[in-house]
């Protein structure tokens, strides 16, 4: 049991081939026409179809998480009954509906791009406020859009197993590698690496032991600190294994009392006990307001968005 | 003649500014750079140990899946994880298919990497690790959510459509590339990496735990919260922050001997020591100057309330 795009029927065609492109013009005409439509139709009427759209996209998930799964389920294999029939589909259909999601997600990837481009051509035809910064901004995208896209055919072509070695390389390549290795990611780190800037003036200024909760906390970052700086666990360790008992062999007893007194254990402790505790708890919170919120999406509770 | 009150040693303790602080973690943390080499007497934990057997233990020939949702902005950390567990798998003929669903930016990252150790195997005169034959870069999946319960599904399924281009010819399906031939179900890969430093760690953990053994490289930021999937069993192995890295370089280096007495012999004579070694110095003293801070700051608070009282 195929579901839409999955088989060679009606809703695909052959990778590259012009029926397809085709199929996806019509297809994005068409969502484009839905889209024009349900805007200037009646609030009512377009709140009921984002519902039951909203809903039936929920159902498929709820349903593939609470369903029995087809277990053993090899390619041609057909359905037991209608309970595995089900089972089939709603298999069949994750990858159809995680191609609508990918797709969805890659046009807000879009949308932020023409967002982008809108904004800073405004700002940058009329002249406003800080306009040279719009035009660097704009310029940055235009050679980044170029260059990337030119060593990414270079990397599709028959010759891309040749540019694994910077020595092939041509000068579109090396631009490329400097736009984007050369200056976006070394700023990208650079931007980063200013935060140990602020948790150092931050931690001088505002870390102050004023009272009992303070204490512990302080006493509790100190020790995991220390813990990873692995010369002073170290040194931990081994004045810990010379307090230590030692074994026949003339090793320290590891199961020694004074062993859980090591920094590493310590450290480990507070690791195992205060924090996964803690964090699971923070977590388990998280996870029951954001299905409280994910039911009232789902059924459409929320007020505002497109369904007003 | 300036009338400001003199200051005391209390106050001139909790009043150093900010640009002489700066100053002062420049200086700090730029020493160990200029002294390479430094060896910090260490003891790997033993998430890092166990990720390092895991690893070792994975057969020869398999494909490992492995998500790389790291850019630039972690590279201290995450580039040396991820040059870390690629050394390993090259070095024993484990093929890797990756892909990620976090950063548009980070196949490129990836792909970068591999250059840098292609160049040093290069430069040493050792077979690299070819694209198509070793590894497939398959990019960027728009939706974590989504890509991760169709993977669970059915992976040739959710790896549909994607294509790469084998040394001299043109682009072909992923799936007729040595690293995925085989590959029918997630029940064929051994192995899951995931490098991030964002929440994928959550989505990969909510769809893809009990599919396939997962192992997770993150952030020392990203390590607390990750720690709770190692202590309840869900990982097969984790590497937190630098100090993940750089325990990861000394079993590489050194070996390690298991609970039950087996050895797993690291690779001495090549090169394993390489970001974590590095940076892991700039670590000791930048937290050694965090700490110092702190104790600065509270000493002069404490000797002003001494005053006062």
């Amino acid at each position: 049991m195929e579901y839409l795009a999955q088989a060679p029927t009606f809703w695909n065609g052959a990778n590259g081939s012009s029926e397809l492109w085709l199929k996806i013009a019509v297809a994005f005409v068409v969502g484009l026409l839905i889209m024009f439509g349900l805007m200037s139709v009646p609030a009512q009427f377009r709140r009921a179809v984002v519902a039951a759209a909203t809903f039936l996209a929920g159902l498929t998930y709820i349903l593939y998480w609470l369903w029995p799964e087809p277990i053993g389920r090899q390619p041609g294999t057909l359905p037991s009954g209608s309970i595995e029939g089900v089972g089939f589909f709603l298999d069949d259909s994750q990858q159809v509906i995680g191609n609508f999601y990918n797709i969805l997600s890659g046009l807000l990837l879009g949308l932020g791009v023409y967002s982008i481009l809108r904004i800073h051509t405004r700002k940058l035809v009329r002249q406003q406020q800080d306009w040279a910064f719009s035009g660097v901004l704009l310029l940055g995208m235009l050679l980044m859009i170029i260059f990337g896209f030119w060593d990414f055919h270079d990397h599709a072509g028959p010759g891309a197993a040749l540019l694994d070695n910077p020595a092939n390389w041509h000068w579109q390549n090396y631009t490329a590698d400097f736009l984007f290795d050369g200056l976006l990611q070394t700023m990208d780190a650079g931007m980063f690496s200013v935060i140990a800037f602020y948790i150092l003036s931050a931690a001088y200024r505002a870390f102050r032991i004023r009272s009992i909760e303070a204490t512990i906390l302080l006493a509790t970052a100190v020790i995991v600190m220390l813990s990873l700086m692995g010369a002073i666990s170290y040194l931990s360790t081994k004045g810990i294994n010379a307090m230590s008992p030692t074994l026949a062999n003339g090793q320290p007893d590891t199961g020694a009392f004074i062993q859980n007194f090591s920094l590493a254990n310590i450290s480990q402790w507070l690791q195992d006990t205060l924090q996964t505790s803690s964090i699971r708890g923070i977590d388990f919170g998280v996870g029951i307001g954001a299905l409280a919120m994910a039911m009232r999406l789902w059924l459409s509770l929320e007020r505002g968005g497109v369904s007003q | 003649m300036s009338d400001a009150p003199k200051k005391n040693l209390g106050d001139k303790l909790q009043s150093i500014s900010k640009p002489v602080l700066f100053l002062i973690l420049i200086l700090a943390t730029s020493i160990p750079l200029w002294i390479p080499g430094i060896t910090v007497p260490n003891e790997p934990e033993k998430p890092a140990m166990d990720l390092f057997a895991k690893v070792m233990a994975l057969p020869e020939g398999s494909t490992v899946l492995v998500e790389s949702d790291w850019t630039n902005s972690t590279r201290g950390e995450s580039g040396g994880q991820f040059k870390a567990l690629f050394r390993i798998l090259m070095r024993r003929h484990i093929k890797a298919c990756i892909y990620t669903a976090a950063d548009p930016q980070a196949p490129k990252v990836a792909r970068d990497a591999l250059r840098m150790l292609n160049d040093e195997q290069r430069a040493k005169h050792l077979p690299t690790y070819d694209e198509w034959t070793d590894w497939l870069s398959i990019g960027f999946f728009p939706s974590a959510e989504a890509t991760e319960v169709a993977i669970a599904s059915d992976i040739r399924k959710a790896f549909a459509g994607r294509k790469a281009t084998p040394p001299g010819g043109t682009q072909q399906d992923i799936f007729n590339s040595p690293v995925l031939e085989k590959i029918r179900s997630l029940k064929d890969v051994p192995a899951f990496f995931l490098l991030t430093a964002s929440n994928t760690s959550n989505v990969v953990i909510e769809r893809l735990y009990g599919k396939v053994p997962l192992a997770m490289m993150v952030t020392g930021v990203m390590g607390p919260e990750t720690q709770v999937y190692y202590d309840s069993g869900q990982l097969i192995g984790l590497s937190k922050g630098l100090k993940g890295v750089y325990d990861l370089e000394i079993l590489m280096e050194n070996g390690m001997t298991m609970k039950d007495g087996t050895r797993i012999e690291g690779f001495k004579g090549m090169v394993n020591r390489d970001q974590g070694s590095l940076y892991y110095p700039t670590l000791h003293v930048a937290l050694t100057l965090l700490i110092l801070a702190v104790v600065v700051g509270n000493v002069g608070m404490m000797l002003n309330r001494r005053k006062a009282k």
